[in-house]
């Protein structure tokens, strides 16, 4: 997927996502707490975790 | 509106479902201020509004940002939300982060090149991406209520304050 804006560099995260630390730094770093967060949450076991998780990005077409 | 009935108590749905579940919830307040920390509020809250209208959410857009009004939006202005695409009282800045919120809660995969160089337009490529945060961010929320039946939820600005003191810059 190419990315549809101009961005400030060519570098890449571990999953192959654009990596734009600068950008937003302060939503970023709240979306990891939260993920974080639901993760730990002891009431959602970890195959129901990941199973939500890819049905939803395939429902989202978001292939990384 | 019937929730999951979190543990009991009073105050808000949102303040029983915040006090079973501190955690997540404190991380949700905290992505809704940084949000609204990151964008132009008056943008930010015509997209809210939009959302909600969209999601048919209805107690969501009976809130209102006392940091949009603040920042210059009327109820006038709110008032004629649905028709943004021909009312003279949206910028052409307005219209374009409003089509692309459109589409981005309608079906993200339906976004296209135009729509987002539309915003790119107004609100360059950093813009653009922190946009988008906030949006992504706003529809989260609403989901999020509106899946677990909550209606009384804190003001805009009341959540906006209660997740920028809980970020961890802020507990330092």
């Amino acid at each position: 997927m190419t990315p549809r804006i101009p961005l400030p560099t060519d570098a890449v995260t571990e999953l192959g996502l654009p990596d734009t630390p600068d950008w937003a730094p302060a939503v970023t770093a709240a979306r990891s707490r939260l993920r974080r967060a639901a993760y730990r949450m002891k009431s959602v076991d970890p195959v129901t975790t990941e199973l939500v998780r890819i049905r939803n990005a395939r429902f989202q077409h978001c292939h990384f | 509106m019937t929730g999951l009935g979190a543990a009991g108590g009073d105050g808000t749905d949102w303040d029983r479902f915040a006090s079973s579940y501190p955690e997540p919830f404190g991380a949700l307040s905290g992505l809704v201020a940084a949000a609204w920390a990151e964008g132009d509020p008056v943008l930010l809250e015509l997209a809210r509004l939009r959302t909600a209208t969209l999601l048919r959410y209805d107690a969501e857009r009976g809130r209102r940002s006392a940091r949009a009004r603040a920042a210059g939006l009327t109820e006038a202005k709110v008032a004629e939300l649905p028709a943004w695409p021909t009312s003279p009282l949206f910028t052409p800045r307005e219209r374009a982060c409003l089509a692309l919120a459109e589409q981005f809660v309608i079906d993200a995969a339906g976004v296209t090149d135009s729509l987002v160089v539309g915003v790119t337009d107004h609100l360059g490529a950093e813009g653009c991406y922190a946009f988008v945060q906030a949006l992504s961010v706003l529809e989260t929320f609403q989901r999020a209520c509106l899946t677990l039946g909550i209606d009384s939820a804190p003001e805009v600005d009341e959540l906006v304050a209660a997740g920028a003191a809980t970020t961890p810059e802020a507990r330092r």
